[in-house]
């Protein structure tokens, strides 16, 4: 057995057979394996579908439909099989603050079954590499936010579990939680646990996973590697350029031959174009024209958030103030079109 | 621990279910609605009942006693599991190697501990007074069951659905107080007319109230082996039944 999550259309419906209920299909029929030691996120905006996913996956919900298998062991009629492989880090910290961090981890090994010796053992080990270990006795509701999540990692890991379902592990945490928490992801992955990852940060997914799902409407866009992801959007590239001096806005990048679009971002342009090689020598041309140095000028790829938004059709914001002002059509056109 | 056969997985899941019951124990005990609904609110009540009535204090006992295991013993279930849901606590016990039933019947027993736990204090206020124990095995035996079916009794009202622990307890209330007038602990069993032993005999506060009476040196109006028995019976379809409709909530998501 290679993988670690089979699973073959899956579906959910909640309010099926309920009187007065009107049913919602919250997973369609959605198919995918994530391999044994893989780091595997799950992407999709809210409402996707990813929690009902993920609910399944740990036995908290029956499916209506398809099957799941995690460690070969089925969420429906062998899910005593699943809990006692997976350990579970969701996106609200759960832990018990009426007890201290000691407390917390001894109660955890108690309900998994760790025997004494080896429930304390772990439990130090945990608590010093996440830093609680000075804390160990405090009531974990005197806690920050950090502190709440890394002992919940730290609680979802005290049975050493094959599998991990990490929620947002590092959404909204101060930097040194962050940092932590990546740390020991590094290293679960180098002992080969799997990680099922759910994350707004896109870019951490891109950096940290071997393979990504896009999820949207109950139903997968797409599964693969982030960076053939990325290469399957070729149309996608853009040139970067950053100028010291004169008037960048007056300088009509928009206008160039071969740019869709110009985004503004921090000191940097962005201009979206099918044909990097004939936007370049224009921007260096348009430079000189216009008497702008140029600090920096890259070509670069679609980011992985980019075919994200491409992928689940979302419409991002429109802002105005970063379209360059050009012939008013440029105005325009950057600020009401859809990403992608 | 060969978790396979049977016996195996039975004293696996008893070991869980004691687990859950002493956290419970260790954390909510001290919580201020279990204060409030569980011990407070009896002890008012009981003092608004008794006082300015022509009988000895230490007569007035075993009543109180019944009605403290009562109160106290019913609130866990409808704090702690509507609690836990909120903070998604309940979760990490649905996803962990245990199964619904023992879970729920962690709970219970955190109940059956904290009902014997607070009866001691009116039990020992009744000796104070001048109240005596007659039977103390059965005393024992009677609160335990007692506590048993309340405690399960608050299992199922924590099925109710509502966004916070108040929600719950509101409408839980709602059936206790009726069970309260019910059950032979303000008009004894003996005084009722047939429709009124009749509607006692739904209740497990009956039940309790006779078997603490008839332990407690009063006059029994059944027989102490019918209490047991239907303290048993009460005890195992309330936690049935809490069961059921707590998979039936998770089937739909809740």
């Amino acid at each position: 057995m290679d993988e670690a999550i089979a699973v073959v259309g899956l579906t959910k419906v909640y309010g099926e057979g309920q009187r007065g209920v009107t049913p919602v299909k919250a997973v369609d029929q959605i198919s995918f394996t994530v391999r044994r030691g893989e780091t595997f996120g799950f992407l999709g905006p809210n409402g996707a579908g990813k929690t009902t996913t993920i609910n399944i996956l740990t036995t908290l919900l029956p499916p209506t439909g398809g099957t799941a298998r995690v460690m070969g062991h089925d969420v429906v009629t062998d899910a005593y099989g699943v809990r006692e492989e997976i350990g579970i880090v969701p996106e609200i910290s759960n832990i018990y603050e009426e007890l201290s961090a000691w407390g917390n981890l001894m109660f955890t090994g108690r309900l998994y079954g760790v025997s004494r010796g080896e429930r304390e053992r772990q439990a130090e080990e945990l608590l010093r590499a996440f830093g609680l270990w000075e804390k160990r006795d405090v009531l974990s509701a005197g806690f920050s936010k950090g502190m709440k999540r890394r002992l919940c990692l730290a609680m979802g890991l005290m049975h050493r579990p094959h599998v991990l379902f990490l929620d947002e592990p590092t959404s909204g945490l101060d930097v040194q939680s962050v940092l932590v928490i990546r740390e020991m992801i590094r290293r679960l992955r180098s002992e080969g646990v799997t990680i099922f990852l759910t994350t707004h940060n896109i870019e951490e997914a891109s950096q940290s996973c071997d393979r990504v799902a896009f999820i949207n409407y109950g139903q997968l866009a797409a599964v693969d590697s982030p960076e053939n992801l990325k290469a399957a959007f070729t149309g996608m590239q853009s040139v970067e350029v950053a100028f010291i001096g004169g008037d960048a806005e007056a300088a009509g990048l928009d206008a160039l031959p071969g740019v869709r679009e110009v985004r503004r971002s921090g000191d940097k342009w962005r201009l979206y174009t099918d044909v990097p090689a004939q936007v370049i020598p224009a921007v260096v041309d348009c430079a000189r024209a216009c008497h702008l140095t140029i600090a920096s000028l890259n070509t670069l790829g679609p980011s992985l958030e980019e075919v994200f938004v491409k992928m689940t059709g979302i419409t991002p914001p429109a802002r105005p103030a970063d379209a360059l002002p050009g012939n008013g059509q440029g105005r325009q056109g950057a600020g009401q079109r859809r990403l992608g | 621990m060969n978790k396979t056969h049977w016996w195996g997985r039975l004293r696996h899941e008893a070991e869980r279910a004691w687990i859950i019951a002493e956290k419970d124990i260790r954390i909510y005990y001290a919580k201020p609605p279990v204060i409030m609904w569980g011990i407070a609110l009896p002890f008012f009540m009981f003092l608004s009942w008794s006082v300015g009535r022509n009988r000895p204090a230490g007569a007035l006992i075993p009543g109180l006693v019944a009605i403290t295991v009562f109160f106290t013993a019913s609130s866990i279930g409808p704090v702690v599991i509507p609690w836990e849901k909120r903070v998604r606590t309940f979760e990490r016990l649905l996803t962990a190697p245990v199964s619904l039933p023992a879970i729920l019947l962690g709970k219970t027993l955190a109940g059956v501990v904290f009902g014997l736990a607070v009866a001691i204090v009116p039990l020992l206020v009744g000796l104070l007074l001048g109240a005596r124990v007659s039977d103390p095995v059965g005393l024992i035996v009677g609160l335990a069951l007692s506590s048993g079916a309340f405690a399960s009794l608050g299992v199922l009202f924590s099925t109710i659905p509502g966004p916070n622990v108040g929600s719950v307890m509101m409408p839980a209330t709602l059936i206790r107080w009726p069970l309260l007038f019910i059950s032979g602990v303000f008009v004894p069993l003996t005084a009722l007319a047939w429709w009124g032993k009749a509607l006692a005999y739904l209740s497990p506060l009956t039940y309790a109230n006779d078997i603490i009476q008839r332990t407690m040196g009063g006059d029994g109006y059944l027989m102490p082996v019918l209490d047991m028995g239907a303290l048993l019976v009460f005890w195992a379809v309330f936690l049935l039944a809490g069961l059921r409709l707590h998979e039936a909530g998770r089937q739909r998501g809740l």
